[in-house]
């Protein structure tokens, strides 16, 4: 029997604001698809693409930035930064044949623990469409 | 056509002046079709300068592999200047470096030269291959004159020039201290036609192309040596600690590197070509960078090395940037 495709997604979550509503979620018993594996960062402008290109490499089928609000960033500035950032990296992709959708990125305050459920399904179902990400997966042969 | 005699004088003077450590420029190379880079380090030298269709570097990298050893006890440091012969597009190069403070204007003395396209010296190796000798091309308008082993001929520019020439919005340097010649006048106008048949295609026919492109990257990073924007201390991929990009090369890192080179060039590449004229594998490394550029343009109305003045792209924003792919 074939296992149904359960994609793994990394979400870099921003400690002020995103965490928080993902924490909020989880306090307030809300369900949302275990599918995302939350890593913290002080700020989603603190998420180098780097980090995006490097979580696809390791098997990752898409990820997820969460910040603040635009003008709610506790750095001022931090998630207007990164909203530039990815607008570009998702064009690459997109040039390079690799669908953009599997970069995603959102607001989520630290009261919004229902949208973060929410955009958690979403995305969740969205790369569940899009299958596994297999382009330039990184083999690990010793 | 530059004169030649006004270029040597110009590089004559430059290299005098007490506050000017060399001077870089072209010279003939010892074979085929290259010009290859010299330098000035005395009057002298300056009679060996040339400048032709077959000049095709950007000679802005040399400023930024100054080496700054340990000063010794009592020595002072040398803050002589850099003199750079540039072209058009090698004059946005400096801008850009200027813009990002990777080096300070008084460091260097720009001598530009207004330029009307050169010869890719790959499309000039395939017209005459295995030439190795006497080669000689001059500018004629539309046309390049070039005269192998004494026979001249006439090829339409177009079928020489680099891809960066036939679109070039910037013949004339955009920053410079002595401009040789005249400002040239010019209509081209770059229209992304290559970028937007490319995106035409659907996903699977872009990664597919990219796929066969990726896996022929040997991964000697001449790409990022022969770029003027490349300047980094340390690069991500020598990064050990972490280590982002392994070292071996294959489709996986591979891919993340040249995914990872071009986004660092996001806003920074003023379209030289010089990378994908290193590159000895053939990989058409100016398609990423241009769709970037092209992007840039129309979300952000930005341009690389255009103003010394402006912000880098990447460390600005507008409360009203694009954002509509964010949920
Ligand atoms: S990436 Fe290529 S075209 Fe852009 S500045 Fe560097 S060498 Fe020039
Ligand atoms: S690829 Fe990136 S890190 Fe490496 S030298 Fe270029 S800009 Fe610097
Ligand atoms: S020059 Fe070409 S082969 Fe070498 S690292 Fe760059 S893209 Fe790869």
């Amino acid at each position: 029997m074939k296992e149904k495709f359960e994609p793994n997604i990394i979400g870099f979550l921003c400690n002020w604001c995103s965490y928080a509503g993902a924490d909020l979620a989880g306090t307030s018993r809300i369900q949302y698809p275990p599918n995302l594996k939350a890593i913290r960062v002080m700020c989603s402008g603190r998420v180098n693409p780097i980090f995006v290109i490097n979580a696809l490499q390791q098997g990752a089928d898409g990820v997820l930035i969460g910040g603040c609000h635009p003008g709610d960033c506790h750095y001022e500035r931090g998630n207007y930064l990164a909203r530039r950032r990815m607008a570009v990296l998702k064009k690459l992709l997109e040039h390079t044949g690799i669908d953009p959708n599997r970069v995603r990125m959102t607001w989520v305050s630290a009261a919004e623990g229902n949208k973060f459920a929410e955009v958690v399904k979403e995305v969740t179902e969205d790369i569940r469409k899009l299958g596994p990400m297999q382009h330039f997966k990184r083999e690990n042969k010793w | 056509m530059v004169d030649e005699k006004e270029l040597r004088d110009v590089v004559k003077k430059t290299i005098s002046r007490d506050d000017v450590k060399y001077v870089v420029g072209y010279e003939k190379g010892t074979y085929g079709f290259q010009a290859t880079p010299c330098f000035a380090y005395k009057p002298e030298d300056a009679e060996k300068f040339i400048f032709s269709p077959l000049c095709v570097h950007n000679l802005t990298v040399f400023p930024m592999l100054e080496e700054k050893p340990p000063l010794r006890k009592g020595e002072e440091p040398d803050t002589r200047k850099i003199g750079v012969v540039v072209k058009g597009c090698d004059s946005r190069a400096i801008v850009q470096i200027l813009q990002e403070k990777g080096l300070e204007r008084d460091k260097v003395v720009i001598i530009g030269i207004p330029c009307s396209g050169v010869i890719d010296p790959k499309k000039i190796e395939a017209k005459f291959p295995g030439h190795i000798k006497k080669v000689e091309v001059n500018d004629e308008d539309d046309k390049f004159a070039v005269t192998v082993d004494g026979k001249t001929q006439k090829i339409p520019k177009d079928e020489l020039m680099p891809e960066k020439c036939k679109t070039c919005e910037y013949p004339n340097p955009v920053l410079y201290d002595i401009l040789i010649g005249k400002e040239i006048k010019s209509k081209k106008k770059e229209d992304y036609k290559k970028v937007n048949a490319f995106e035409k295609k659907s996903m699977k026919e872009k990664w597919d192309y990219w796929e066969k492109q990726f896996e022929k990257c040997i991964r000697c990073y001449a790409c990022r040596n022969a770029c003027p924007l490349c300047y980094c201390k340390e690069c991500m991929v020598d990064q050990l600690n972490p280590q982002w990009v392994r070292r071996s090369v294959n489709l996986s890192e591979n891919t993340a590197w040249n995914l990872l080179r071009a986004f660092h060039l996001a806003g920074r590449c003023i379209g030289c070509e010089q990378c994908e004229r290193a590159c000895p594998m053939g990989i058409p490394l100016m398609k990423l960078n241009k769709k970037i550029e092209k992007e840039i343009k129309e979300m952000f109305e930005y341009e690389a090395g255009i103003s010394a003045e402006e912000k880098p792209l990447l460390a600005m924003f507008k409360p009203d940037d694009p954002e509509e792919f964010i949920l």
